[in-house]
């Protein structure tokens, strides 16, 4: 009789987290052995001093699920969840990612063994590099966490006290020691760090300031946000700032780093103009100043003029700033100082994070401005203050998320290594295009395309086709140049997603999924068969595609030169694309997609045209690619089939799906992040792991956070001019699983 | 309660079936039935299951083709247009089984109810809400969170709120307490008493006889017996077959 074994479940419990912990452990190490030992990477993962590491977590994530009721009250208290972010944060910024780009791997280690090495340096950098970033690193959050544990308010105003000294810490360290190094560096683990700090600071003074007994982290970031609307970014715009100031490289012309200061030195004598001298030697600090202390003000006597004074000021500022960043790289050049050979090369960050420093406090300035404007207006619908609180923290932060994030998009990206412009102005851009519009179809419309790709594949060589690049030429009337391709483009994959749509309006879920998928197979399939000689076959277009010329007959431009050109004209057209569909979204057409979405029987006998309205779902969806197409084909100018396999229409339902379903911001964050991901991964990680850690990224996101990155929230545009009826709780109660299917 | 029906206007005939045949493939499922609904009036079109009860309904609200036969409107050709056209009309359907937006609240599924005008109108919103008590209380909550009464009650709330003249109700007291049933009888006939004219397809003879001014028997696609609500509710067969109740005799 084989009677099966019953361990008790505790036990069961105990090996599994084990085994996981020996799974992560081979995750982590090295994975190939050699043809002279086979066993090489697993002795190296498993058979190692650090596999005791790996246990101690298995045995913590054993501890914390047998004793989840004891641990659960703890786990609500304010102020845990970002706790759990910083380490997290930390974690990836002392270990994963690269510190010092010139020395062997960059990582961390690598660095402290260096300064370990070297004397002379900042005495400050051998305690830091030597035992205080492990204190830190440990002590830290454990402090904090002990602080909320007890709920202790010193304790945890030490604690972000502390987090807060070491964060400025790190990257003062940081500066010097590159400093004293030299060489150029682009590395973010400072950085990281220092935002991690700053996050376990946060949560510091969330348990010290909250009254509440369970979990309200995000509730009471709202309450900040809205106590004096603008202020955090007032706050981090004069952080940034007076790093560029002081610290920051702002001139990188031999490998040497010159700050604002030496800069200002080196151009002293030099020619270079009034107004250049004028913001090297001393107009950047007054400006700086005068923004700083106009936002202040602004945020602080809530001044809707001052906030927009302010807002002017920084844009006059950055205006200034790049006229001179112009004017020194433009005179470098031209008396041969350094490598460069024109203007806007061998820039350090300096003056790009001052951009940005400069923009952060102006948008402070015009989220108060904006903030106080809609007080005044009509809108005091009676949801009693707290609930007016709640609102107005809640899009004063969005608001402020999306203002920083607009000046990151426009001053980060030169101070970004060429593998990174060049990374973000092709593949995410591409495909943030490409989920904007694949969001439309199944998050707005609720319909599974799996052959999205197929529409991008009818952009990009409608755009060959119209600019010379195909075997076949079209007359020479319609030959043109990649921008003037745009509207055809998109009109051909307007008409494709409504030829697709046609024939599948009948379909759901996964019938139309299989149909939609075959389609995108069928379109690849005819690209690489080459009928009439119209695609050229695999090895995809003949000629390059000649890149976008604007020619006004006074003023020409060509794009090309750097991949950074690209990027600004896709900021262009993802603002243009962003407004439009935002508009879409909160439109009649809005109405009847998430409509049909919900219930196509409701909708019908609503009076929606469930026909028409999935037919435009289809197109509109559609016609991002052929943007997306026109952009990617001219600025690589080489594209074949294998750009569209089944594989990446995949991707981007992941994206969207990752994104949060039927969230506009969230489709573009969501490609942005997993595009992102796997070439970031690239420096970190062996690249035979890569596509296993985005699985694991995908895993972990779906069991905890279904609903995706930043999940859609009803607009309230929806709801328009209902005012008077008011009445019952605003939050609704969220019985439905976001993680619904499609 | 008979008062509030007797002051109503009962005018000419608003919709008028003749000879409706409808067809699934090869099967015949209406086999030319013809009845009419007067301007103003509560019809009953009653059945066991497959009688083709919902099946009329879905080809007067325009979701299915009929083979044979014609349906008039206000004197308008009807038959053919499709469902999203036909609210345009002046016919709101309320779908078997309750179709509410589960993921919008009581107030967007509302709003989404007069889609076919370009802003809601805000008193037939209050009105509306003034005829549900329960959908105010509930007014920001998901639709799929409600339970059945009040998702029934949304239902037809929403489409009121696209100002129908013929309001199709499909099967309102399904899977209801008996109690929310009669809630909502209660509030189907203020609405008839508001002016709008009903066409109901129910399997609850007792409750739909006692609200309809008139009612149709289908077995089997025909049209078996017609007559008054009164008569029908004292027929011997509608006694037999509906109501359960041994025959006397």
């Amino acid at each position: 009789m084989n009677r099966r074994v019953s361990l008790p479940p505790a036990v069961t419990r105990l090996m599994a987290c084990l085994g996981g912990s020996v799974v992560l452990a081979m995750m982590v190490g090295r994975q190939q052995g050699s043809q002279q030992d086979y066993g090489l990477a697993f002795r190296e993962s498993v058979l190692d001093v650090r596999i005791i590491g790996f246990l101690l977590l298995g045995v913590l994530a054993f501890l914390v699920i047998t004793y989840r009721e004891v641990v659960t009250p703890y786990v609500r208290r304010p102020g845990v969840r970002p706790l759990v972010v910083a380490v997290l944060v930390l974690v990836a910024a002392f270990f994963l990612m690269k510190w010092y780009d010139p020395l062997g791997d960059g990582k961390f280690g690598t660095l402290a063994d260096a300064v370990a090495q070297t004397s002379g340096i900042l005495p400050l950098a051998h305690v830091f590099f030597g035992w205080l970033w492990w204190v830190a690193l440990i002590g830290l959050p454990v402090g904090t966490f002990v602080a909320i544990a007890i709920r202790n308010r010193r304790l945890a105003w030490i604690m972000a006290g502390l987090s807060v000294v070491l964060a400025v810490l790190t990257l003062v360290v940081h500066a010097r020691s590159v400093a004293f190094a030299g060489g150029v560096d682009h590395s973010f683990g400072a950085t990281t760090a220092f935002i991690g700090f700053l996050i376990l600071a946060g949560a510091g003074v969330v348990a010290a300031r909250s009254q509440e007994e369970t979990a309200k982290t995000r509730a009471f970031v709202e309450q900040v946000m809205a106590y004096r609307p603008g202020l955090p970014l007032i706050v981090l715009g004069i952080l940034l700032g007076l790093l560029a100031l002081v610290l920051a490289t702002w001139l990188a012309p031999r490998g040497d780093n010159l700050t604002l200061v030496d800069t200002s030195s080196l151009f002293s004598g030099s020619g270079l103009d009034g107004l250049a001298t004028a913001v090297l030697g001393w107009l950047a600090y007054v400006l700086f100043a005068v923004v700083a202390v106009l936002g202040a003000a602004a945020v602080w006597l809530r001044s809707r003029a001052l906030g927009w004074a302010t807002a002017a000021a920084a844009a006059l500022s950055i205006l200034a700033v790049l006229y001179t960043l112009y004017a020194i790289t433009d005179l470098a050049a031209d008396q041969g100082y350094g490598t460069g050979t024109g203007p806007w090369q061998n820039l350090g960050t300096g003056g790009w994070v001052l951009c940005i420093a400069l923009f952060t406090v102006g948008a402070g300035g015009a989220v108060a401005a904006l903030q106080f404007q809609g007080r005044r207006g009509p809108e005091g619908s009676s949801d009693g203050v707290a609930g007016r609180l709640h609102d107005a923290g809640r899009s004063t932060t969005i608001r402020s998320l999306a203002l920083f994030g607009i000046g990151l998009a426009l001053f980060y990206p030169p101070t970004a290594s060429g593998f990174w412009q060049q990374s973000l102005s092709t593949t995410i851009g591409v495909y943030v295009l490409l989920a904007i519009g694949l969001n439309v179809v199944i998050g707005w419309a609720g319909l599974l395309d799996l052959g999205f790709i197929a529409f991008y594949a009818i952009g990009s060589y409608t755009t060959a086709y119209l600019t010379n690049s195909l075997p076949v030429k079209p007359p020479s009337w319609l030959a043109l140049s990649p921008l003037w391709a745009i509207p055809i483009a998109i009109a051909v994959c307007l008409l494709a997603g409504v030829l697709l749509g046609a024939p599948t309006l009948r379909l759901r879920g996964d019938y139309l999924a299989i149909v939609t998928l075959g389609f995108g197979e069928i379109i690849r399939i005819i690209a690489v068969n080459n009928p009439g000689n119209f695609t050229n076959g695999p090895r995809g277009v003949s000629d390059p595609v000649p890149h976008p010329v604007i020619d006004l007959g006074f003023v020409r431009f060509e794009w090309g030169g750097t991949s950074l050109q690209y990027w600004y004209l896709l900021l262009v057209l993802l603002a243009i694309v962003i407004v439009l569909f935002y508009r879409l979204e909160g439109s009649r057409l809005g109405r009847a997609w998430a409509a049909i979405r919900e219930d196509e029987v409701a909708a019908q006998a609503s009076g929606v045209n469930t026909t028409r309205v999935k037919l435009m779902a289809f197109a509109i969806g559609a016609s991002t690619s052929g943007l997306a197409g026109v952009f990617f084909g001219s600025q690589v100018g080489f594209f074949n089939p294998q750009n569209f396999v089944l594989n990446n229409s995949i991707l981007i339902v992941a994206y969207v799906v990752f994104g949060g379903m039927g969230s506009l911001i969230g489709a573009i964050a969501g490609a942005a992040a997993l595009t992102w991901l796997p070439d970031f991964l690239r420096d970190q990680v062996p690249a035979e792991d890569r596509t296993m850690w985005i699985g694991a990224v995908l895993l972990i996101m779906m069991i905890f956070r279904p609903q995706g990155l930043i999940p859609a929230r009803r607009r309230e545009a929806e709801l328009t001019g209902l005012a008077g009826h008011d009445i019952a709780a605003r939050p609704s109660v969220q019985a439905i699983p976001a993680s619904e299917g499609v | 309660m008979s008062e509030g029906t007797s002051e109503r206007v009962l005018g000419d005939v608003l919709l008028d079936v003749v000879d409706l045949q409808v067809r699934y493939g090869a099967i015949t499922a209406i086999k030319g039935i013809s009845f009419h609904v007067n301007r103003g009036e509560i019809v009953a079109l009653l059945g066991a299951n497959g009688a083709g009860k919902t099946t009329t309904q879905k080809t007067v609200s325009g979701m299915l083709q009929p083979a044979a036969g014609s349906i008039t409107f206000d004197g308008q050709r009807i038959d053919g247009i499709p469902p999203h056209e036909l609210i345009n009309v002046g016919i709101c359907h309320v779908p078997e089984g309750r179709h509410v937006f589960p993921r919008m609240t009581v107030q967007e599924n509302l709003v989404m109810g007069a889609f076919r005008f370009r802003a809601p109108d805000q008193e037939l919103l209050a009105h509306v809400l003034d005829l549900f008590p329960r959908l105010k209380e509930r007014y920001g909550q998901q639709g799929g969170t409600l339970s059945g009464g009040e998702q029934q009650m949304l239902a037809i709330g929403r489409a009121l709120m696209g100002k129908p003249r013929l309001l199709l109700l499909d099967e309102p007291s399904m899977g209801l307490a008996p109690l929310i049933v009669e809630q909502i009888f209660e509030i189907v006939r203020s609405i008839n008493v508001d002016g709008v004219s009903i066409l109901l397809v129910e399997q609850n003879a007792r409750q739909a006889l006692t609200v309809a001014d008139r009612g149709y028997v289908l077995e089997t696609g025909e049209l078996v017996l017609a007559g008054t609500g009164r008569e029908l509710l004292a027929d011997d067969r509608i006694r037999a077959a509906y109501l359960g109740e041994e025959l006397a005799s």
